[in-house]
């Protein structure tokens, strides 16, 4: 058996609020193999974001192991990089500057003036070239959310954690992002591609990105099933949706999700 | 901007307004200085029209022009109660004339003082924004002081610095001394207060995006934490600029031997309230302008804000 770059053991996380203690994800176990894209889907308040500070080391868990490449994770780290669906960017700093500064953090053999070259190149690859004297609060959220990612990719890691990141983005432009976001990940094959852990609620999103989509069941937030998805790279949206196997898929994504939700109420009428 | 918004202003009507009442006769005993009130507008009438040719924004205009209008209104109405017609006791209320020209007369005197006023204002205000904001950085950063701290920060900032004049002057040597280690506690808590409440304020969202990148204890203080206190940082900054210079005026008037409070003090002893009024003026040019170079700084550092 191949070892998985990042390893999920028994996850389980409780999270204290108004100093009641409930339980957030219970027995979580997954792998995600060096290299790819996995998703985790399932509805809100199923534990997918706090899945994801775990693997961020922003929370500790109550049980169970979180390994990278066999080390158990300890805290934060700069091997891994982390897109939000807000303030990723610091908003004092100018989108150039922001990126510098991850670079410098992540990667110290490179000197300040080569900083400010990579921070070009990759404000160029998200499509931002003349943006970068730009405050944050000067740009709109989808170009903010591209400049987070030309921030994480710049910062070279092998570990890229994307927590909801389009989800505050117009219908338009989300799919824009996610297309920018498939053609960089997917690269032109001269470069190994990233691990990526990717959680999202919007199950299209998920299919068109992913290698393998983790489902959530919530309250506690358990795997419900792990899916792999069949569909050939490199992918393209408008070729993707019109076959039928998408719609079949999608489908049973839809069922695993939905069949959830109506275990939950109970088996009263859901309308959704 | 048409020629006519931009030159055409009631403001200039009113500057030839002023000039005419001037050619009235003057009915007051005392020297009333006419030439050096019709100098002053002519002055401002000048930048007036040399702005109204360079300013790009019509609302920025608009405000400049309405302002000197004020002020040629105030002018005309102070000099024909006054020079032209003798309302007024001249002893209490010299004309306007005769002002500018104890300011010109005084130059070197009011220069000295409003640079000696300045020089302990800069002391214990930046001499206070250096203790306290660090030490509101660290003390806000530490969940467990920083509420305690806010509770001694209250207590301590509701005792109006004015009542620390005469126990500074028990405790320190000089006046000077005094007016600086005043001003320090009247610039010190609201700033440390600001600074506190601006780092409890700080978006978790902020932090966990500084967490991830791994940054340091002090970066995190210090390049994140700060510049997103900053906003609030200012707002003490700007009450305990406030509270300084009342306090500063105050303390020179007590028993100082220089510094704007003393020129006013001294010479209302003394019944010349030609001086005093010139002297009230002039402070307040320099808080103006000392307000507005502050406030083009702080604009500066959080341009970043919208």
């Amino acid at each position: 058996m191949t070892t998985n770059k990042i390893e999920i053991k028994n996850l389980t996380v409780n999270y204290i609020e108004n100093k009641k203690s409930f339980n957030a994800l219970h027995d979580v176990s997954f792998g995600v193999g060096k290299g790819e894209f996995v998703s985790v889907i399932g509805a809100s308040g199923c534990g997918k974001s706090t899945l994801l500070s775990v693997l961020e080391g922003l929370y500790a868990p109550a049980g169970g192991s979180v390994q990278i490449d066999g080390k158990e994770l300890h805290g934060t780290g700069t091997e891994r990089g982390v897109v939000f669906q807000h303030y990723s960017l610091f908003p004092w700093m100018t989108t150039k500057k922001n990126i510098e500064f991850g670079i410098k953090q992540s990667r110290h053999d490179v000197k300040r003036s080569e900083r400010a070259k990579i921070a070009d190149e990759f404000l160029t690859k998200v499509g931002l070239s003349g943006f970068g004297s730009k405050y944050p609060s000067q740009l709109s959220g989808g170009m903010q959310q591209r400049a987070a990612i030309a921030r994480a990719l710049a910062m070279n890691t092998e570990i890229l954690l994307m927590d909801e990141p389009f989800s505050a983005i117009d219908a338009k432009n989300r799919v824009i992002l996610q297309e920018l976001l498939l053609k960089l990940w997917e690269g032109d094959g001269s470069e190994e591609r990233k691990t990526v852990v990717f959680v999202t609620h919007d199950i299209d999103e998920a299919i068109l990105l992913s290698d393998k989509i983790v489902v959530l069941t919530a309250h506690p937030g358990t795997v419900n099933e792990i899916v792999n998805v069949p569909f050939e790279r490199p992918r393209s949206r408008s070729e993707l949706v019109k076959t039928e196997e998408y719609g079949r898929f999608r489908n049973k994504l839809l069922s695993l999700l939905y069949n959830d939700i109506a275990e939950r109420i109970g088996g009263e009428e859901v309308v959704l | 901007m048409t020629i006519r918004k931009r030159y055409l202003r009631v403001a200039h009507l009113l500057f030839i307004v002023l000039l005419l009442t001037q050619l009235l006769p003057d009915r007051s005993t005392n020297p009333v200085y006419t030439s050096y009130l019709v100098t002053f507008a002519v002055g401002a009438e000048v930048i007036v029209l040399a702005a109204s040719a360079l300013i790009k924004k019509e609302e920025s205009l608009a405000l400049l022009v309405d302002v000197a209008g004020f002020i040629f209104i105030l002018l005309g109405a102070w000099s024909l109660a006054t020079a032209k017609y003798d309302y007024l006791n001249p002893q209490l209320f010299p004309a306007p004339g005769r002002v500018i020209h104890q300011f010109v007369e005084d130059r070197d005197k009011i220069f000295v003082n409003v640079k000696s006023s300045l020089q302990t204002i800069i002391k214990g205000f930046f001499l206070a924004v250096a203790v306290a904001v660090p030490l509101g950085l660290f003390i806000g950063w530490s969940a467990r002081l920083g509420s305690a701290a806010t509770y001694i920060t209250k207590f301590f900032s509701s005792i109006p610095p004015i009542v620390y004049i005469p126990y500074g002057i028990a405790l320190l040597p000089t006046l000077k001394s005094v007016s600086v280690f005043v001003i320090f506690l009247a610039t010190f808590w609201p700033v440390f207060a600001g600074t506190m409440s601006g780092v409890l304020g700080v978006d978790k969202r902020i932090i966990d995006s500084a967490k991830v990148l791994n940054v340091g204890k002090l970066e995190m203080l210090f390049r994140v934490i700060l510049p997103a206190s900053l906003q609030q940082i200012f707002l003490g900054c700007n009450q305990g600029l406030s509270v300084s210079f009342i306090l500063l005026t105050s303390a020179e008037m007590i028993n100082a031997k220089d510094g704007m409070g003393y020129y006013v003090k001294n010479y209302s002893d003394f019944g010349d309230y030609t001086r005093t009024i010139t002297g009230l003026l002039v402070i307040g040019f320099v808080v103006i302008g000392v307000t507005f170079l502050f406030n083009t700084i702080q604009n500066r550092l959080l341009k970043w804000k919208r």
